[in-house]
């Protein structure tokens, strides 16, 4: 047993990161669909009678997608592709602008017919941003809440205004023309809005700042507008609902009655009477004018966190944690079971007869819900009294027993790809092993970013196991599943640490001893599009300017370090090798931050070549531009040889050798043979083998042997070439082990490495 | 000594209760911690009885090798089976036994009364886990005609050890904590449970022990920086975490925590704040929401201005009467002298001596295993 010591409270701490690190996501192959929780709905309704309805979806993988909306099917028109993490909300502000805030701390403004375009990032948050309101008949104000406590309301109109002296906080990542004024000639359709000509480069402080509404001492997660943008109500941690003056950021009064959390909140038009729900399963009415409660109704059995209501605030339809959606007449306190998911709601839209639910799950569902006439509902009967407290409604239903739904199928889903929900990174670090929502088993190759075995559904720890390999590859990268899809991260330089021979990944036409860094080549791979697209630019004289800059910074920033190696020619380290080439019909999304903007996020194929190289950290341009890598230690492993107890055969050694870790054991039996048959000095064999003696204070280089030489010296004695084998603590190793893997599976020490040789028995 | 003894045995007169012993132990050299802890334990009338029960059976066998429990077992023996009421006993046996198995208590240093404690009980529990283990293979390993004959218990046995193994020690002194962990985005609370045998406690001045409870069971909100990894959202997320003790135990060890590393000085500082011990104690903050009652049996206070200064006593309740052990010399205080081991309300008093390790027993069957 444990020993039992006192028990105390204890903390976490995190360690701050040095490097701006570079993610790619990989996406499945119907990029159509979302990959996770749907965290957010807006829908817009067609001016036009022949026209289309949208819904906008925002999501927890980090995308916002609309949708076109018909009687029996939705198509998917658009990804709207920026944000780094999760969507939190999103609303639509006029016509044809979307507003959508983010985990990442941002808030971005979208041309939301477009196909993706972000007009502008407003950065004011220092952490998650939870929540938007959005006023229906004011086309500019927004208002945005988050952790921390944070409200700020913004006019959208003058946020998104030209001006020559934009604030640093303030970035463009729109598609097609860059601030210097360049035009380039569009490879797609894409509407652009004037304001994507903004300068990016100045640094002055002036700019816009949005009102603050201060006041709130935990965070923010519910906010709500009325009709005309005056009043702001908002609630979260802090269990009390807030009133505000919307047009300038004051406190109005504070509403106490819930015990929980507050999660959702409605204001009808015109700011009188406020609807909320709350972590404590309650939903309450009040009435902002009488600053009181008028009813509370005790329909859910755990948390409320969605909330919508009829044009006329008679009634209102929520969702929560209990999977169920009600109807609730306000007046009456009628209440109905409408259906109920398999998974928690988190947002509604009503929209006519019907109602969108979103919920943790990557698929949205429509269900029926007769908007225009409630009434219909309760109709129907199974409908039950709300009570006024909790867990009381069992006692006034005529039943006296758990309501049955409405409806039991929606009538129309739209298709999310199920979230990845486990995964683990294999022994050979290139293969991720993946679960997903639906118990889905796949094998992905991260080199590629593709699935290269799905198994279905079977016991994902068994697959495991199953698929175990006895190596040992330095962790490259790591790994998260936050978006709903694998997120692989590369720091420096932790990332180039790993390395295999080439013959190992099948490329061809290389020398036997052929090493490739797998971070770099994967860098290759993951800005093979963007380097084409930028040599086409490099053509025009005005980006030579730009070329000779970051030249100057490049070279400014690597005399920093000692002892860059430098290996190839750039003519051939261009070339992206089989194994790392990346799929363009699903290609993955970069998530990096270069000197200055902030984060960003974007498919690799749309890397059109606009992006700056101030856009990327400058250690994945030295590294796929100018072929340099931080300096690596560990890539060598230091080891003794020594005769077996009692053995026969002897050869002198020079005490500690060293070699590539992952230098097979085959290797080091030739390395004996030879040392044996040819009976050479050491010193000489530095310069033919790939074993070197670990000389202090410095690391051989590793030069790659010939094979003609290295064959021919063999033949003379063909005949007289004795069987030799390497132990490890009395174990025979296999030849196709590598250093690496003996000291990870045999060894199992951090000293050096004592291996042994000795003749094959038997002989 | 004699003298002393004779003048508590007067002092209590026909009330001396029945069957009971109250003897000083000698200090073998700053072995005032070990004393006053043992005094405590003593006078904890379940561990003592079980311990004693223990002894009788194992007389014989243990004679065999000498340990912690062994030796602890034969002064309680000692103590219990003297003909006089009062007097003084050697614990030299025991403190021997004490530097022989840790290094820690080795030197004539002052020692931390809490540090004993707890390496006491645990001992206790790992030697009391070695002994059924062994015990458990004898059993397997009997001849097959006696296991044939055995073959019921034997079976019960292999079933009953399934679990982890529940000692008396366990059964007096062990409670259960839960962490629960809140995830404020989708609200599911993850919880780890962790055994304890006492809880230590920040002291505040001027403060209680329900106070101190109540903030050691204080909800803590994991935000900005220090944002928690919630399973479910796979991601980091504001979090709500709280301690509570989900299983009490029968009997409540609290260590104030009075001694507080000085970064600027390189060394401990005492606090010697006011901290308020109730005679009753009733715990309201637990997972099953059941309210339990406690009673106040014994004190560890510590004398002094410093941790490696200074001196232990003990103040003991006994039969409804209240004593005070200092080493060797035993005393009757009256009820209301307790307090004045609560602590200074001003940082420079001339009162020195505070509460340091209570001892509460359950009041009620509940909780008896």
């Amino acid at each position: 047993m444990h020993r039992v010591g006192s028990a105390s409270n204890g903390n976490n701490s995190t360690r701050p990161r040095k490097e701006k690190r570079l993610t790619y996501v990989l996406n499945d192959s119907d990029d159509s669909k979302h990959c996770a929780g749907i965290n957010c709905l807006a829908l817009l309704m067609s001016a036009a009678s022949d026209g289309s309805d949208y819904l906008f979806t925002g999501s927890r993988d980090g995308r916002l997608k609309r949708w076109a909306l018909g009687v029996d099917r939705a198509t998917c028109l658009a990804t709207f592709e920026s944000h780094v993490d999760w969507v939190n909300d999103a609303v639509l502000v006029g016509d044809s602008t979307l507003v959508s805030c983010s985990s990442d701390t941002t808030l971005k403004t979208w041309n939301a017919l477009s196909f993706g375009t972000c007009t502008r990032t407003l950065r004011q948050h220092s952490d998650y941003v939870t929540c938007l309101a959005a006023a229906e008949k004011n086309n500019n104000t927004v208002a945005s809440g988050g952790l921390g406590g944070e409200v700020f309301i913004w006019d959208i109109e003058a946020a998104l205004a030209p001006s020559k002296c934009n604030d640093a906080m303030v970035d463009e990542s729109s598609n097609g023309i860059n601030g210097s004024g360049n035009l380039l000639p569009l490879t797609s359709l894409r509407t652009i809005n004037s304001s994507d000509n903004m300068s990016m480069h100045t640094t002055q402080t002036q700019g816009y700042v949005p009102i603050s509404a201060k006041g709130h001492k935990d965070s923010v997660y519910a906010l709500t507008m009325n009709e005309s943008g005056t009043i702001l109500v908002s609630g979260g941690t802090e269990k009390v609902v807030r009133v505000w003056d919307a047009r300038s950021g004051s406190k109005t009064l504070k509403l106490r009655g819930h015990t929980d959390n507050i999660r959702a909140l409605l204001l009808d038009s015109s700011g009188r009477y406020c609807l909320s729900g709350s972590s404590d399963s309650m939903i309450r009415l009040w009435d902002i004018g009488q600053q009181r409660c008028v009813h509370s109704y005790a329909v859910h059995t755990d948390s409320v966190w969605a909330l919508a209501s009829t044009p006329t605030f008679s009634h209102v339809y929520s969702g929560g944690r209990d999977f169920s959606l009600y109807l609730t007449d306000l007046q009456t306190r009628e209440s109905s079971l409408l259906c109920t998911g398999e998974h928690p709601i988190l947002q509604l839209a009503l929209h006519d007869d019907s109602i969108w639910v979103a919920s943790t799950d990557s698929s949205v569902h429509r269900w029926p819900a007769e908007g225009c006439d409630p009434q219909k509902i309760f109709q129907r009967g199974n409908s039950f009294l709300a009570g006024n407290l909790s867990f009381s409604r069992a006692r006034v239903s005529p039943e006296g027993s758990t309501p049955v739904p409405v409806y039991k199928e929606p009538t129309l889903t739209i298709l999310g790809t199920p979230a990845i929900v486990q995964h683990e990174v294999l022994s050979n670090k290139r293969h991720v092993l993946t679960k997903d929502a639906s118990g889905s088993v796949k094998l992905w190759e991260i080199t590629k970013g593709i699935v290269v075995e799905d198994y279905g559904k079977v016991s994902f720890e068994e697959k495991k196991e199953e698929l175990f390999e006895m190596v040992s590859i330095p962790a490259w990268f790591t790994v998260d599943t936050r978006l709903g899809s694998l997120s692989v991260h590369l720091d420096t330089p932790q990332c180039f640490s790993a390395e295999m021979y080439s013959a190992d990944l099948n490329i061809v036409g290389k020398p036997e001893d052929d090493k490739v860094n797998l971070a770099r080549e994967t860098l290759k791979g993951l800005l093979a599009h963007w380097l084409r697209k930028r040599k086409q630019r490099m053509g025009s004289p005005a980006p030579a300017n730009g070329e000779l800059l970051s030249g100057k910074e490049t070279a400014s920033r690597s005399s920093t370090h000692s002892r860059i190696e430098v290996d190839g020619s750039s003519e051939n380290d261009a070339m992206v090798y089989p194994p790392f080439e990346f799929s363009v019909t699903s290609p993955p999304s970069i998530i990096t931050e270069g000197t200055h903007g902030g984060p960003w996020r974007k498919k690799i194929t749309d890397l059109d070549g606009t992006k700056d190289e101030k856009d990327f950290p400058w250690w994945c341009l030295d590294c796929v531009l100018n072929n340099r890598l931080p300096p690596r230690e560990n890539t060598k492993c230091s080891f003794y040889l020594q005769p077996c107890e009692g053995s026969s055969v002897q050869i002198l050694t020079q005490g500690k050798l060293s070699a590539p870790r992952i230098l097979r054991i085959h290797k080091v039996v030739n390395y004996v043979i030879e040392k044996m048959v040819l009976d050479k000095p050491l010193d000489s064999l530095s310069a033919e083998g790939s074993i070197a003696p670990g000389l202090t204070g410095s690391q051989s280089q590793h030069q790659a042997v010939g094979d003609g030489s290295f064959r021919s010296g063999f033949q003379p004695w063909q005949k007289l070439r004795p069987s030799i084998e390497i132990l490890c603590y009395n174990q025979v190793l296999s030849p196709e082990m590598s250093l690496a893997t003996v000291r990870a599976y045999v060894w199992k020490k951090s000293d050096d490495l004592v291996l042994n040789y000795r003749l094959v028995q038997g002989r | 000594m004699g003298a002393a003894g004779s003048k508590l045995e007067k002092a209590l007169g026909d009330q001396f209760p029945e069957g009971e012993r109250y003897f000083g132990l000698e200090n073998f050299g700053n072995t005032c911690y070990c004393n006053s802890v043992l005094q405590a334990l003593y006078f904890c009338v379940p561990f003592r009885e079980q311990l004693l029960e223990y002894y009788a059976n194992n007389k014989s066998i243990a004679d065999a090798e000498e340990n912690l429990l062994t030796c602890l077992a034969d002064l309680f023996s000692q103590i219990s089976s003297q003909k006089k009421k009062t007097g003084v006993i050697a614990p030299k046996r025991f403190v021997q036994r004490l530097k022989k198995q840790n290094e820690l208590f080795r030197s004539y240093m002052h020692q931390d009364a809490h540090e004993f404690l707890n390496f006491l009980l645990n001992e206790l529990v790992d030697i009391l886990e070695k002994e059924a283990q062994s015990a458990k293979n004898d059993q397997e390993t009997s001849p097959p005609s006696e296991k044939a004959a055995n073959g019921p218990k034997n079976g019960l046995a292999n079933g009953a050890k399934k679990e982890p193994l529940v000692t008396w020690v366990h059964k007096n002194f062990q409670g259960i904590l839960t962490n629960e962990t809140r995830c404020l985005r989708c609200e599911t609370v993850t919880a780890r449970d962790e055994t304890f045998f006492d809880l230590s406690l920040d002291i505040e001045q001027n403060s209680s022990i329900t106070s101190c409870l109540k903030n050691f069971s204080s909800t803590e909100t994991l935000n900005a920086e220090d944002k928690f990894f919630c399973d479910k959202c796979c991601s980091l997320q504001e979090a709500q975490k709280r301690m509570k003790i989900k299983k009490p135990p029968h009997i409540l060890v609290i260590h104030l925590k009075r001694f507080k590393y000085i970064e600027q000085l390189g060394r401990y500082k005492k606090l010697s704040y006011r901290v308020v011990f109730p005679l009753e104690l009733k715990l309201s903050d637990t997972a099953e929401n059941s309210d339990i009652e406690y009673s106040l049996f014994a004190v560890v206070v510590h004398v002094g201005s410093g941790p490696n200064h200074g001196h232990y006593v003990s103040l003991v309740k006994s039969h409804n009467h209240w004593l005070f052990f200092d080493d060797e010399n035993v005393e009757m205080i009256d009820e209301s002298a307790v307090q004045t081991f609560f602590g200074s309300s001003q940082e420079y008093s001339s009162n020195t001596d505070h509460g340091y390790i209570l001892f509460y027993e359950s009041i009620g069957s509940g909780n008896r295993n």
